[in-house]
């Protein structure tokens, strides 16, 4: 009996699901769960969907967990994907609810999805689609992530509910055409509600902003394409009278892909400088209006406020923050053709 | 004479007892031996030879005789003694004379040859044998130093046999040399023949993981040993030199590792350590990741290995002590087979057996690889008795993993870091890496 102490109710990795995505749903005062989890079989033969319905998402999960023949472990999901109707409503409690379990890893991606889920696990696992892991793969660094798509693990997510000055940004995708996934910008999440929307392009500058170095493309207008091999970004704060202001450089490391019209590097430094500035200028300005600090610029004024106007940052200093960017381009390599 | 008679009556049963009489000038001899261990022909010649020369040359016969050997008493049991211990034995009739002379001996030792127990790769290649006199040859031969001391210890009251201490009076531990000297010389009277009767005179414990002495063939080894300052017992008929005490070094470095250029040789003693650390941990973190903690493996990896163990009936922990106790069986097996069909049965156990075992969904692909890479590990370090220690605490730490998973691996480490750490050989603990000042 002793020697059973410990290990009576371990269970085999073949005898447990694991599943690799789950997608949340709340309709009329009660949770949809859908399970995303990869068949477990000789011919490695696809994936299965399974749906159940609760008053919470454990009572859900316990719901599928009795049905299942083998014992359920949520610890190797890796994306959690909730509907828009569900983001824009507020996600706090089951963050909350996600943090509290620890059966699911707080490192797993919270995603959004623009369309019912339904429809998304019936279309994301068409067998012509692939092995049935493509949810799995687009969220990860080594395969199939983009610096154009977010990437907000759950303890960030709890950590903007609970945060006055930090906000998060959530990917945005929805079943594709002709790929198994397509990215619709991101979501701009404060305090667990989705007020608003990002494209493509912002959510790389955001990447870009929050010191992510990645090698994304980046086109100036008319003259050139680069692809930025390596970024990183410094910060430099003052608060003038309640109107914070923020000086911030970004080095930037590029390789030029296309050229057209034979521009010199220093027209497209320059060039470069204007466009960033001005969509930083757009992003901004949009950000603020729905006063979710995801650059969570609040967290560099932590010095200089007490806590109770901390409390205010969202709506009292955030919309009145200035962003001076600075840009230093080093290109780094001309694409093996000289530059005029 | 009286004592010849007996002596001629304790040993007229054995085949090989030899006594005869030998006539030089006007004075009779009687010369009585064991012909299995003294070549007769050449000793009576080694014998008669001065002898005769004397009488040509008119000397004093019973000066040359007395110069051959040894004086010893006309007494029964001296004599007997004597002539087991391989000695000549000559009386002289006249005056009752006896005279122990050192005869040419019957081979009795295979000649120095290759080490059978252990390889090595760019070192010295002559091994240690049976015979006391050729390792003593070895070692002086490869340890020119007037500090070398050697002392000789005669065992047990009726089964007799010669323990030899080697050391060097610069570098030895003087309270290891002490509790060394004491407790051999407090045990003259018990029998040495094996290494369990050396242990329980030295009192290591008997339920002792971790071996207190390490045995070596090779001399290059022992003269490390003995220039590290630790001392070396040579038992007779027992072909090593058995090295006091043994330290955690031991299991990683040999000294053929300094025939290396540097890089190479700490390459090889980093590989023993991984070596030694994989046929540890290897089982038991199998056991860990595929029952308890199947979370800490990437997606990819445990999909697959989730894949390998379709079907499998039993439990992680049942697989692996099930194919462990097979392993344990081949590698015994392979020791008591002789050479020719040796390979054959390796073979079918390995691969037939493995393949099989696999085949008939007993146990997953996964653990056959483990399993391997832990039985080859395993061999990586130096010396087969701590390959013993590790191939015994393996199970430790798989029975620990299977109750907690990591963490019971990681628990299992510390309790053996914890009893390494408390194990002492003679005074000397096993972890020391340096010798303490002053000591």
């Amino acid at each position: 009996m002793t020697m059973l102490s410990g290990c009576w109710d371990n269970k085999d990795i073949n005898h447990r699901a694991l599943p690799i995505a789950m997608g949340i749903s709340y309709q009329n005062g009660k949770y949809k769960i859908y399970l995303d989890i990869p068949k477990v079989s000789e011919r490695n033969a696809g994936i299965q969907v399974i749906t159940a319905t609760g008053d919470s998402v454990s009572s859900a999960v316990d719901n599928i967990s009795m049905n299942m023949e083998s014992q359920l472990d949520l610890l190797h999901l890796k994306v959690i994907i909730v509907d828009k109707t569900f983001a824009h409503r507020g996600l706090d409690e089951i963050v909350d609810s996600i943090i509290r379990s620890r059966h699911v890893s707080p490192k797993t991606m919270f995603v959004i999805c623009d369309e019912p889920l339904d429809q998304f696990f019936k279309r994301i696992n068409n067998p012509s689609n692939g092995d049935g892991n493509e949810i799995y793969d687009f969220f990860q660094k080594n395969s199939g992530w983009n610096p154009e798509i977010a990437y907000t693990p759950v303890w960030k997510v709890f950590r903007s509910i609970h945060s006055y000055t930090h906000d998060v940004v959530l990917p945005v995708i929805q079943s594709g055409e002709t790929t198994a996934i397509q990215s619709n910008g991101s979501g701009i999440l404060k305090n667990g509600k989705m007020v608003g929307r990002l494209s493509n392009e912002q959510t790389l500058l955001y990447n870009v902003f929050n010191g992510i170095s990645l090698d994304g493309k980046i086109e100036v207008t008319g003259k050139a394409t680069l692809q930025l091999v390596n970024s990183h970004i410094r910060h430099q704060t003052k608060l003038d009278n309640k109107n914070p202001e923020m000086y911030c450089t970004l080095h930037l490391n590029v390789i030029i892909l296309d050229a057209t019209g034979h521009p010199s590097t220093k027209e497209i430094k320059l060039e470069l400088q204007t466009l960033l500035q001005r969509r930083l200028e757009q992003l901004l300005q949009k950000v603020q209006r729905t006063q979710a600090d995801i650059f969570g610029i609040g967290q560099h004024f932590r010095n200089d406020l007490t806590r109770t106007e901390l409390a205010n940052w969202r709506t009292e200093y955030y919309p009145h923050v200035k962003i001076n960017l600075k840009v230093i381009t080093t290109i780094r390599n001309t694409g093996n053709l000289k530059l005029p | 004479m009286a004592a010849i008679d007996e002596v001629n009556v304790y040993f007229s049963s054995y085949p090989d007892f030899v006594h005869q009489k030998l006539q030089i000038a006007s004075e009779t001899f009687t010369i009585a031996g064991l012909k299995s261990l003294i070549n007769f022909p050449q000793t009576m010649y080694m014998v008669r030879d001065p002898l005769l020369s004397a009488a040509i040359n008119r000397l004093e016969l019973l000066d040359i005789f007395t110069g051959l050997g040894q004086a010893i008493a006309l007494d029964t049991n001296t004599i007997i003694s004597e002539i087991s211990d391989g000695m000549l034995i000559a009386v002289h009739d006249a005056t009752g004379k006896v005279i122990s002379i050192y005869p040419v001996p019957q081979p009795n030792s295979r000649s120095i040859s290759l080490p059978t127990m252990e390889n090595n790769v760019g070192g010295s290649n002559s091994a240690f044998n049976e015979d006391l006199n050729s390792n003593l040859v070895l070692l002086r031969s490869h340890l020119n130093d007037n500090d070398l001391r050697i002392k000789t210890y005669s065992f047990g009251n009726d089964k007799k046999n010669t323990v030899m201490l080697c050391f060097s009076e610069q570098t030895i531990d003087p309270t290891l040399l002490d509790t060394l000297t004491q407790k051999l010389e407090a045990n003259l009277n018990t029998e040495i023949s094996n290494l369990k009767e050396l242990s329980s005179v030295f009192q290591f414990s008997k339920f002792s993981l971790v071996t207190h002495y390490m045995t070596h063939e090779l001399p290059q080894n022992a003269v490390r040993a003995i220039k590290n300052g630790r001392a070396v017992l040579f038992i007779e008929r027992l072909p090593f030199a058995i090295i006091l005490p043994s330290l955690v070094s031991d299991m990683f470095i040999t000294e053929d590792d300094l025939n290396h250029p540097p890089v190479f040789s700490w390459m090889l003693k980093i590989l023993r350590i991984i070596g030694s650390l994989t046929t540890l941990i290897f089982p038991g973190l199998y056991v860990a990741l595929v029952s308890v903690n199947p979370d800490v493996l990437r997606f990819e990896l445990a999909h697959s290995i989730a894949r390998s163990r379709l079907d499998v009936p039993y439990p992680a922990i049942i697989e692996a002590l099930l194919l462990l106790g097979i392993m344990e069986l081949i590698m015994e097996a392979i020791i008591r087979l002789p050479t020719s069909i040796g390979p054959t049965v390796t073979m079918v156990g390995g691969i037939v057996l493995g393949q099989a075992v696999v085949d008939a969904k007993l146990v997953s692909n996964l653990l056959i690889i483990v399993l391997a890479a832990a039985t080859i590990a395993n061999a990586t370090v130096v010396g087969f008795q701590n390959s013993y220690t590790l191939r015994l605490s393996k199970y430790l730490l798989l029975i620990l993993s299977a109750f907690l998973g990591v963490l019971g691996l990681l628990s299992g480490l510390v309790i053996l870091c914890a009893y390494l750490a408390g194990v002492r050989t003679l005074g000397i603990p096993y972890l020391q890496l340096i010798r303490a000042k002053g000591d």
